[in-house]
C-alpha cells in the first residue's frame, strides 16, 4: 500500500501541489490510523495532511478520484463476456483461465502488477500509450492467450472453435480495459494532462490564464519586492539612537546596577511596512500592458498594509477603495470601464494628474513614503509640470518610474520620460513579469 | 492529554457523537481531522469564511474533554512578550531594593573585587528564574498539567515574523526563553489555528499543521446545526428558514450570511413566534443577517420569489 501512496504523491506533484517529505510522512501515518477501509475517511485524512490550501484541496478531489476509480474489470457488471458453455481444459494459459472463469479481481490485479512492472508511473507522452497498452497485455501473458486461440482454431470439433472465438471477443475487451486503464494513468501521471485541470480550475475565475499565472508569479515578485523596501527602510531606522525612554527594558538592563537608572535605552520606532503611493496611467497610450499594470496594482495592494492607489488619464482619481471592495476581475472591470469613479478618458495630461495629485494625495506624502508611477510619460506635448514632480520627489523618500516602453523610445515623440527622470530614483522598464522581476532585484541597492 | 481524553478521541464515530452532545454539529471531515490531530499530535489549522465555526471548534474542543481553553487572538504588531512571555519587572526591582541589605551576608569574608564577583555568580541567574516569568498566551498552553486547548485565532492577521516565531511551538511544542532555556510542554496542548484568508500563510506554517476547510454547510447540515442549536423552533420553520438562507448565499452579496447569523436568526423568530416565514417577517427581520444596505437592497428585488420558494420546499 505504501507503494501506492507514493504513486499517488507523486501524480499529486505533478499536478502542482507541494508535497515535502514531512508532509507525506504524516499522510502515511494518517492512512495507517484510519486504515483503508472507508473511502472517504482515507479521502479527509489524506486531503487534510497533504493539501494545504483550496486550490489545493480541489486538484486533491480530482486527483484522488481518479487515481482510486475503479478499471473494467473491478466493474461486476462488465467482466469480459465469456459464454458459460466454454469448459477448461489444461492446456489453457492463465490468462485465458481466468478470461473464461470471468475472474475480475484476477484480472485487475494481474493488469496492476503488469502495470507495477513497467513503471507506468513513468508515462510522459500520449505517444507512450500504445507502448505501454502492449507492454502491460504482454506482461498479464497474452502470448499464452494467442498460443490457446491459435491452437483452438486449428482444431475442427465445434465447440474448441467456439472457444476460440470467444477468446478471441474477450481479447478484445480486454484491450479495451488495458486502454481505458493506461488511458486513466496517463492522466494522472503526465504533466500535460494535469496542466488541464489546472487550466480548467483557472478558467473558473475571468482573468486569462496567462493573466492569472502571471498573477499568481507577481504575488511572489510583490512579496519580494515589499521586503525589499521593508530592509531599506529599517535598516535606516536601527541605527538612530533618538526616541522615547523604554523603561521596561531600562529596568531590565539596570539591574545590575542595583536598580540606579545607569544606562537609559531608547524607544526606536521601527518602521516595519513601506508607505506606498502608485500612481498608475490607464489611457489609451497604454491600453496593452494597463491591465498589466491593473494586476501589478491590485497585488500591490494586496501585500502593503499602508497604500493609496491613483489611476489618471486627463485627471487623477483614488482607486484604494475599489481594490479593497472587489475580487481581482471585478476590480479590474470596474476600474477599465471608469464606472462611478469620475475619471475622464480623455488626452493623456500628467501635468494635470500630478495637480490633482498634489491636492488630494500629496498632504499624506511624508519622507517615507515610495512613490511609484506606473505610465509612458506620453502627454500629449502638454506642460510636463516637472516642477510638480519635483515637489512630490522632496516630500517624498523616492520616485519609481515603470514605464511600459522600452527605453529606446523615451524622449521620442510626446514622451517627457527624459525630463521627468532627474526626479526619479529608478526609471525602469516594466511591461512584463520577467521585468518587474529584473525592477525588484535592482531595488537591492 | 489525559488518559480519559484518549478515550474520547479514540474513534471518528465517537468525536461526532461528542461534539454533537456539546452543540457543535460536525461533518465526518472534521471529526477525521479532530482525530488525526490528536493521534498525530499536530496542531491544526482552520479556514474557512468568517462565521462557519472555526473558533466555535476550539472552544466545544475545550468543553468537550473538559480541559482549560487558552486563546491567544493575533493582530498586528503582536510580539513574543504579549504571546509569550515577560518578565515581572516591579518584582525584580522590588526585591533588588529589599535583599540589597543581604549583600552584604553574602559577601561577608571576601577579599577584593575579584572574590566578591567569583562569589556573586553563584548567585546570578536568580532574577531571571521561572519565578520572575509572566507567562503569556503560548507558554501558559504548555505549562497545564491537565493539558489545554490553545487556539490561536486569526493567525491571519498576526505580522510574518510572529508566525515564524509560532514555528518552534508548532512543530517542538517547546519555547526557548534566552535567559532560562528551553521549555517544553509538560502536557501537548491541541493547538488550532484559524485563519479567514486575509493573507496567504507561509510554507512552514502549513507544513507543520493539519489543514481543514470549513466551507458554508449545505442545507442539511445547516438544518441539523439550527436543530442542535435552537431546538425549540418548529421543523417546517427550520426547514424554511435554512432554505432561504441558502438562497440567499447564492446571490452576489458583499458579505453573505455566516451559520452564526442563521442561528441568530432563528432565535429571533422563535422570540417573535413565528409560524412560517413569510416575506413581511423577513423583511423586518432581514437586518439580523445582511449587514450592508446594498445587501438588503439585492435580497429585497428577490425577497418574493425567494420566500416563496422557501415555504413551498423547492
Amino acid at each position: 500500500m505504501e507503494q501506492v501512496l507514493q504513486n499517488l504523491f507523486d501524480a499529486l506533484r505533478r499536478s502542482g501541489v507541494r508535497i515535502s517529505l514531512s508532509e507525506s510522512m504524516d499522510a502515511m501515518r494518517a492512512a495507517s490510523l484510519v486504515g483503508y477501509e472507508q473511502r472517504q475517511i482515507l479521502k479527509d485524512s489524506l486531503s487534510i495532511t497533504l493539501a494545504k490550501s483550496r486550490i489545493e484541496k480541489e486538484i486533491f478531489d480530482s486527483c484522488f478520484d481518479r487515481f482510486f476509480s475503479q478499471d473494467g474489470f473491478s466493474d461486476p457488471e462488465a467482466g469480459p463476456p465469456l459464454s458459460q458453455t466454454t469448459e477448461l481444459s489444461e492446456e489453457d494459459s492463465p490468462l485465458s483461465r481466468m478470461v473464461i472463469s470471468g475472474d475480475g479481481t484476477g484480472l485487475s490485479m494481474s493488469m496492476r502488477q503488469a502495470a507495477q512492472v513497467v513503471n507506468i508511473a513513468g508515462i510522459r507522452f500520449f505517444t507512450q500509450k500504445n507502448l505501454y497498452i502492449h507492454r502491460i497485455l504482454k506482461g498479464m501473458g497474452l502470448e499464452g492467450m494467442d498460443r490457446d486461440i491459435q491452437r483452438l482454431s486449428r482444431q475442427d470439433d465445434m465447440s474448441s472453435l467456439a472457444k476460440a472465438e470467444g477468446l478471441k471477443e474477450a481479447r478484445d475487451v480486454l484491450f479495451e480495459y488495458v486502454r481505458a486503464f493506461v488511458e486513466q494513468q496517463f492522466g494522472l501521471f503526465a504533466e500535460s494532462a494535469t496542466e488541464k485541470i489546472i487550466e480548467k480550475y483557472l478558467r473558473g475565475v475571468r482573468l486569462s490564464n496567462l493573466e492569472q499565472r502571471d498573477f499568481d508569479r507577481m504575488h511572489k515578485i510583490i512579496k519580494k519586492m515589499v521586503k525589499r523596501l521593508n530592509d531599506i527602510h529599517s535598516r535606516r531606522r536601527k541605527t538612530s539612537k533618538k526616541g522615547c525612554l523604554d523603561l521596561k527594558k531600562t529596568l531590565r538592563e539596570n539591574v545590575a546596577y542595583q536598580g540606579l537608572l545607569f544606562e537609559p535605552r531608547w524607544k526606536a520606532k521601527k518602521i516595519d511596512r513601506p508607505d506606498i503611493v502608485a500612481l498608475s496611467d490607464v489611457s489609451r497610450s497604454v491600453e496593452a500592458v494597463s491591465r498589466f499594470m491593473l494586476l501589478f496594482l491590485y497585488s500591490l495592494n494586496e501585500a502593503v498594509a499602508r497604500i493609496r492607489s491613483f489611476i489618471f488619464c486627463s485627471n487623477l482619481v483614488e482607486v484604494s477603495h475599489v481594490f479593497e471592495e472587489y475580487q481581482v476581475e471585478e476590480a479590474l472591470e470596474r476600474i477599465q470601464s471608469g464606472t462611478g469613479l469620475g475619471i475622464q478618458l480623455g488626452r493623456t495630461d500628467y501635468g494635470q494628474a500630478f495637480r490633482d495629485f498634489k491636492e488630494d494625495g500629496l498632504g499624506q506624502v511624508t519622507n517615507k513614503t515610495t512613490v511609484i508611477v506606473l505610465g509612458d510619460a506620453r502627454n500629449n506635448h502638454g506642460d510636463p509640470q516637472t516642477d510638480l514632480l519635483k515637489l512630490i520627489q522632496k516630500r517624498s523618500k523616492r520616485i519609481i518610474w515603470l514605464n511600459p516602453e522600452p527605453p529606446s523610445f523615451w524622449g521620442i515623440g510626446d514622451s517627457e520620460m527624459k525630463k521627468y527622470m532627474p526626479y526619479c530614483y529608478l526609471v525602469k522598464e516594466c511591461s512584463t513579469v520577467r521585468h518587474l522581476e529584473r525592477v525588484v532585484d535592482s531595488l537591492l541597492i | 492529554m489525559r488518559e480519559e481524553n484518549g478515550l474520547k478521541l479514540d474513534s471518528i464515530e465517537e468525536i461526532q457523537r461528542g461534539f454533537e452532545a456539546s452543540g457543535y454539529v460536525c461533518n465526518q471531515q472534521i471529526a477525521t481531522t479532530l482525530y488525526l490531530a490528536y493521534h498525530l499530535e499536530k496542531p491544526i489549522l482552520v479556514e474557512g469564511p468568517a462565521g462557519v465555526g472555526k473558533t466555535e471548534l476550539a472552544k466545544t474542543a475545550s468543553k468537550y474533554l473538559g480541559i482549560p481553553l487558552i486563546r491567544l487572538q493575533c493582530y498586528e504588531g503582536l510580539d513574543e512578550s504579549k504571546a509569550l512571555y515577560e518578565w515581572k519587572y516591579g518584582k525584580q526591582l522590588l526585591y533588588t531594593q529589599i535583599l540589597k541589605d543581604k549583600l552584604n551576608d553574602i559577601l561577608e569574608g571576601t577579599e577584593g573585587l575579584a572574590a566578591s564577583m567569583a562569589r556573586l555568580h553563584k548567585h546570578d541567574d536568580i532574577f531571571f528564574s521561572s519565578d520572575f516569568l509572566e507567562p503569556r498566551p503560548l507558554l501558559k498552553a504548555l505549562q497545564q498539567e491537565e493539558g489545554a486547548v490553545l487556539l490561536i485565532d486569526e493567525v491571519d492577521k498576526s505580522d510574518q515574523e510572529f508566525e515564524a516565531f509560532l514555528l518552534e511551538i508548532l512543530s517542538d511544542f517547546q519555547v526557548s526563553v534566552p535567559e532560562i532555556g528551553t521549555i517544553g510542554a509538560i502536557t501537548k496542548p491541541f493547538v488550532f489555528l484559524t485563519s479567514n484568508n486575509t493573507r496567504e500563510m507561509s510554507e512552514a506554517l502549513k507544513r507543520r499543521c493539519l489543514h481543514l476547510f470549513i466551507p458554508f454547510p449545505d442545507s442539511r447540515l445547516e438544518r441539523r446545526i439550527i436543530q442542535v442549536r435552537v431546538p425549540q423552533l418548529s421543523d417546517d420553520l427550520r426547514r424554511q428558514l435554512v432554505s432561504f438562507i441558502q438562497q440567499v448565499r447564492g446571490l452576489d452579496l458583499k458579505k453573505v450570511p455566516s451559520i452564526s447569523e442563521t442561528i441568530d436568526w432563528a432565535r429571533v423568530l422563535l422570540l417573535l413566534h413565528a409560524s412560517s416565514l413569510s416575506p413581511d417577517i423577513i423583511k423586518e427581520t432581514i437586518n439580523i443577517f445582511l449587514k450592508f444596505e446594498d445587501d438588503i437592497e439585492v435580497v429585497r428585488e428577490h425577497l418574493h420569489d425567494m420566500a416563496d420558494r422557501a415555504v413551498r420546499g423547492l
